[in-house]
């Protein structure tokens, strides 16, 4: 097509073009037809140059800019096909042992993730202790959230601007409690477990807030289990995680699955009680909560409110890992950056 | 809460220090997250009430003021001022030379402008005890001069910020700590402050309660001719110190009375309301401007102070913009009433308002204090603004009567493990006010709401106890302890992984799709629980690769959500997903060591996933495994997945083992030439099938392509090993099997033994 032709027709010329470019069948064949039609010297270009009226310059323009964006889409399209072309010759044996496919490389050992070196270290310390591990649901019912734990209406936690809720009766657990109550229902004491997972709260993320950490949740009820075992397991169990020096001090509180509730202190491990910045010159670092089982939750599974008697306790991974190995902040937990990883052999 | 510890004394006597009730309260009662010192720091003795002699107008500054002042000395201090509102006569406070000020400036006798000036005469703002900073402290003309200022100002005092959990509504205020203070040290508690103005109190009110369940009493008092003013230094200073704006006098004071007894309070201006206050719902729509300037639009559930036209306030949470008092206000009705928690939570969140009154209200406030900070409030605002205290009516609704409940000494002392003598429960019990009676102990109406049970008095015991409750263990006698199965093998995947070279990774539950929706997204990014793994671990490889790293591989064990449907709680399982550097190989080694971790031998197959190379994926009964569509990642990346559970039901329970035969294996290699398309893997079943049981061990060794094996073909090299229980094998004992597996793949696969 000539110039003239360019001028008179131009919705022709820009038709032929997307023709072209429709059956070109390969990046090569398509490459010329760019060039037959936006080249340096088509028919389209040299009228462009050409033109002096606004008009016909303007419905040029367009033309152009339709052809660019189809050859573009088009060389997309071929580029995939011819990729998929390419890949589908480099067929491997999919059954062939590694050893005759690659070789794969020899790496140097890798790592666990901090929060899984405590997550294992708790659970020793309590399997020690003779205690079950549950991992428990992350989706739970409210009532199983909840209602089993004694929550009362107004608690704050109960509302979506604190939790986070997949319909109004189902949530993602805000503590890893639920599990205790599912093991309560299972069978009858004596029970002694720890539950630990993924629990999740609405927060905004932070240097030290992210809306998803991990806990670690003790309970075990029996028959005539007292406030006194509860301080002595949780002696033994801060000594374990934080040196035998440790002693523990519990503060009263109020949480809604215990009665009497309390929260456990422990004496710093880097000060030794003097004071420092760790335990904010208090000599003391708080480690979670902790109580005696409230009747509610008896009565909620169907057991009378004085057959038995029980405690429980919470507390985070992330924190105790934080504590353990001096991590600030909770985005080093969850940035995934070997250079932090790497340094957990 | 912050609590101003001279407040504090002024309700108890305790010889206790600061530091030692911080530490009391923090065990038994409520977290003391510090004690703050406020106002003047150093020599107190360096701040004296002055007594200006002589004032006058600097002689080289027009904006300062010459004085001498008494103060105390045996001469009169020379001082330069920059304040006009005093003259000679005036008491003033004055810091000497030396002295330092709460600002950390210290004084020093210096030269101004050519004239000595010996300290300073003070603004309220420059001892803490205020903001105002236009003019000097002017005190009462009766003080003495030289008179320690500390006698006459609260100069100097420690804050506790104390944190009360949620359940005890009684802690927010200064008097509750100090009844707990009292228990703590077994000090004397003073009455609660505040006795009944004079004034008749005859004038009708017109106070309503309309909704009794929202509102269980509603107190009204009428004050005419009230001085709208400033408040008075103490009080200015006590509000400062717990952390709350001065405003005026008559607001001051419903503010201090929250503070003191915990019961919020509110001051109408009397002229601006049409009739009489009632405590109603809202009509569906009912607007009201609160105190904060925004118009709020209310429902039917919103609890409102309402006069016979309109909406005044959003009740317990803020008053209304358009009857609040100002400079202007010459009579005022103040409300002191009790409002059902859960509806003041509700509303409070359905405004986002939260105030100093709904923090408290939806707590649950008794409804008897109500009384005593109406009578309280009266009588400082008769004090402080010069009003008649005219009208008062007090409607109550159906108020809660003080349960009784029975506390079984021996059962407290069971459940604590420590032996707690009855009467030493009582002595606890007493100074809290649970008084003792014939059928139990009378729970004080300001803790109706969080002690109803025997268990709650039990506790009350032992946070009094605390420090000296032992430390046990409990007494066992059924013992377990270990891993659940799925829990074992979960750590011997996560230690195959590690073993292979691979760093475990944490990533977030959320994604951007998926079926499983939050309705309240946290954001576009994390709006739906995850479905796989892999597609999480995309992201951190390649942040990881540009940051440098070398060898990439990470993994994640975690778990992956899918929808059952309505009624139905998701499914949750385990799975292990890895991603690495490196091509199908490498993700093809860790499959490899995880299944050898467990004990399996997988059978892999040829798969297609649109994120796979589409020549080079596969998979097995638990998942796939591939090298990453070069469209989804840049470079050569190996990635699998596999369902951690499935692997777990599949893994044997038991290891099985063949006995050690003492006769020697025999060797030999195979090799076969055959078509590109033949999988190895059927090859070795087939080679299996024909070889029969003295098969010991089978395995591709090698694969060879080249110009002697022709076009479309490949050689793959065998290595076998046979062995009989019964002796020691020859060539000629193999030589048929040999001859089947021959037969058996030319026959099926057309393959060719090249040696």
């Amino acid at each position: 097509m000539d110039i003239v032709a360019a001028v008179m027709d131009p919705k022709g010329l820009e038709k032929e073009a997307l023709a072209a470019a429709g059956e070109a069948s390969s990046l090569a064949a398509l490459n010329e037809v760019r060039i037959r039609y936006l080249g340096r010297s088509s028919a389209l270009k040299l009228a462009l140059r050409n033109v002096r009226d606004r008009d016909t310059g303007m419905t040029l323009n367009s033309v152009r800019e339709t052809v660019e964006s189809a050859l573009d889409r088009r060389e997309k399209e071929l580029a995939r096909a011819e990729l998929e072309e390419r890949l589908a010759t480099e067929r491997v044996d999919v059954t062939l042992p590694a050893q005759l496919l690659g070789p794969p490389k020899l790496r140097p050992r890798g790592t666990l993730h901090p929060s899984t070196l405590v997550r294992r270290d708790v659970e020793d310390i309590f399997l020690g202790l003779g205690y079950e591990i549950v991992d428990g649901r992350e989706v739970e019912t409210t009532r199983y959230n909840f209602d089993a734990l004694g929550f009362p209406d107004w608690h704050p936690a109960r509302s979506p601007r604190a939790s986070l809720f997949l319909d109004d009766e189902t949530i993602l657990r805000t503590e890893t409690s639920p599990a205790q109550i599912h093991k309560m229902e299972e069978r009858r004491p004596p029970i002694y477990m720890v539950s630990i997972g993924r629990v999740y709260r609405r927060d905004t993320i932070d240097a030290t807030h992210f809306p998803i950490f991990h806990q670690f949740e003790g309970l075990a009820i029996d028959k005539g289990i007292t406030l006194a075992d509860l301080k002595g397991t949780l002696l033994h169990v801060m000594r374990e995680l934080y040196g035998p020096e440790r002693e523990v001090r519990f503060r009263t509180h109020y949480f809604p699955f215990t009665e009497p509730s309390m929260e456990p202190d422990v004496s710093c491990f880097n000060c030794g009680g003097a004071g420092c910045p760790i335990c904010k010159h208090s000599g003391w670092i708080e480690m979670g909560g902790s109580g005696m089982v409230d009747p509610y939750l008896y009565e909620f599974v169907g057991w009378g409110p004085e057959e038995y008697s029980g405690f429980a306790f919470g507390m985070g991974i992330e924190r105790t890992a934080q504590l353990r190995y001096g991590i600030s902040g909770i985005r080093p937990f969850w940035d995934n950056d070997l250079r932090f990883l790497r340094q957990f052999r | 809460m912050r609590i101003p510890v001279g407040w504090l004394r002024e309700y108890v006597r305790v010889d206790a220090t600061t530091a030692e009730i911080a530490q009391a309260l923090s065990i038994s009662t409520a977290e003391v997250n510090g004690i703050e010192r406020v106002g003047v720091d150093g020599e107190l003795g360096l701040f004296r009430v002055g007594h200006v002699l002589e004032a006058e107008k600097h002689p080289d500054a027009d904006r300062l003021q010459l004085t001498s002042v008494d103060v105390g000395e045996d001469r009169p201090y020379s001082i330069v001022c920059g304040a006009w509102n005093f003259g000679a006569g005036a008491k003033v406070a004055v810091a000497l030379p030396g002295a330092t000020l709460p600002n950390g400036l210290t004084l020093e006798r210096r030269k101004l402008r050519g004239q000595i000036s010996e300290g300073m005469i003070l603004a309220e703002d420059e001892l803490d005890l205020g903001t105002d900073h236009s003019g000097i402290i002017v005190l009462e003309d009766s003080l003495e001069p030289g008179t320690p200022l500390a006698d006459v100002l609260p100069l100097v005092d420690e804050v506790l910020d104390v944190e009360a959990t949620g359940n005890r509504a009684d802690l927010y205020a200064v008097y509750g700590i100090a009844r707990e203070v009292a228990a703590l040290f077994g000090g004397e508690l003073l009455p609660m402050p505040g006795t009944e103005p004079p004034g008749d109190g005859a004038e009708p009110v017109g106070i309503g309660i309309d909704d009794p369940e929202g509102c269980l009493r509603f107190i009204g008092r009428t004050f005419r001719d009230v001085a709208i003013g400033e408040s008075p230094l103490w009080l200015k200073a006590r509000l400062r110190h717990a952390g709350v704006r001065s405003i005026s006098n008559v607001v001051d004071v419903t503010n201090y009375v929250m503070l003191a007894l915990g019961s919020p309070l509110h001051a109408y201006d009397l002229d601006l309301l049409r009739g009489g206050l009632v405590a109603r719902r809202a009509r569906e729509g009912e607007k009201v401007r609160t105190l904060d300037g925004e118009e709020r639009t209310l429902s039917a559930e919103d609890l409102v102070i309402a006069d016979a036209e309109r909406a005044v306030g959003l009740a317990g949470i803020m008053g209304g913009e358009e009857t609040e008092v100002s400079a202007e206000t010459k009579n005022v009705l103040l409300e002191a009433a009790n409002f059902e928690p859960i509806g003041i939570l509700r509303s409070s969140e359905r405004h986002a308002l939260r105030t100093e009154g709904s923090n408290r209200w939806e707590k649950g406030v008794d409804p008897y204090v109500a009384g005593t900070a109406a009578t309280y409030a009266s009588q400082l605002i008769v004090e402080l603004s010069g009003a008649r205290w005219t009208g008062a009516e007090d409607v109550q609704a159906a108020m809660p009567k003080p349960a009784t409940i029975r506390l079984r000494p021996d059962r407290a002392s069971e459940l604590i493990g420590l032996e707690v003598p009855e009467e030493e429960q009582t002595d606890i019990l007493a100074p809290v006010g649970f008084d003792r009676l014939k059928s139990g102990y009378r729970v004080p109406t300001w803790r109706a709401r969080d002690v109803t049970r025997e268990v709650d008095l039990i506790e009350e015991v032992a946070r009094f106890k605390l420090p000296e409750v032992p430390f046990t263990l409990p007494r066992r006698d059924a013992m377990f302890g270990r891993l659940t199965r799925a829990q074992r093998l979960r750590r011997v995947v996560e230690d195959a992984l590690v073993g292979a070279g691979y760093a475990e990774v944490y990533n977030p539950t959320f994604v951007a799709e998926g079926d499983l929706r939050l309705p309240e997204p946290l954001s576009s990014e994390a709006a739906a629980l995850r479905t796989d793994l892999h597609a999480s671990l995309l992201e951190p490889a390649r942040r990881n690769a540009d940051a440098g790293a070398d060898d990439v591989a990470l993994f994640e064990v975690a778990r992956v959500y899918r929808g059952r449907g309505a009624g139905e709680l998701p499914e949750e399982h385990w799975h292990v997903a890895g991603i690495a550097e490196g091509g199908f190989a490498e993700a093809k080694w860790a499959v490899e060591q995880i299944y050898s971790a467990l004990g399996l031998e997988p059978a892999y197959e040829r798969t297609s996933e649109p994120f796979l190379h589409p020549g080079k994926a596969a998979r097995t009964a638990d998942g796939w495994l591939g090298e990453l569509h070069p469209a989804v990642m840049e470079d050569t990346w190996g990635a699998f997945e596999l369902d951690l559970d499935a692997l777990a039901d599949a893994a044997p329970e038991v290891v099985g083992f063949d006995p050690v035969s003492p006769y020697p294996e025999l060797r030999q290699d195979l090799a076969f030439v055959v078509a590109e398309d033949v999988p190895a893997a059927e090859l070795l079943d087939a080679i299996r099938e024909a070889a029969g049981e003295l098969l010991r061990e089978l395995a591709v060794f090698d694969e060879y392509r080249g110009e002697q094996i022709g076009e479309g073909k490949r050689s793959l090299a065998f290595r076998l090993a046979f062995g009989s229980p019964e002796g020691t094998l020859t060539d000629e004992d193999v030589a048929p099997i040999r001859a089947s597996i021959v037969d058996a793949l030319a026959t099926r696969f057309d393959a060719v033994l090249r040696a």
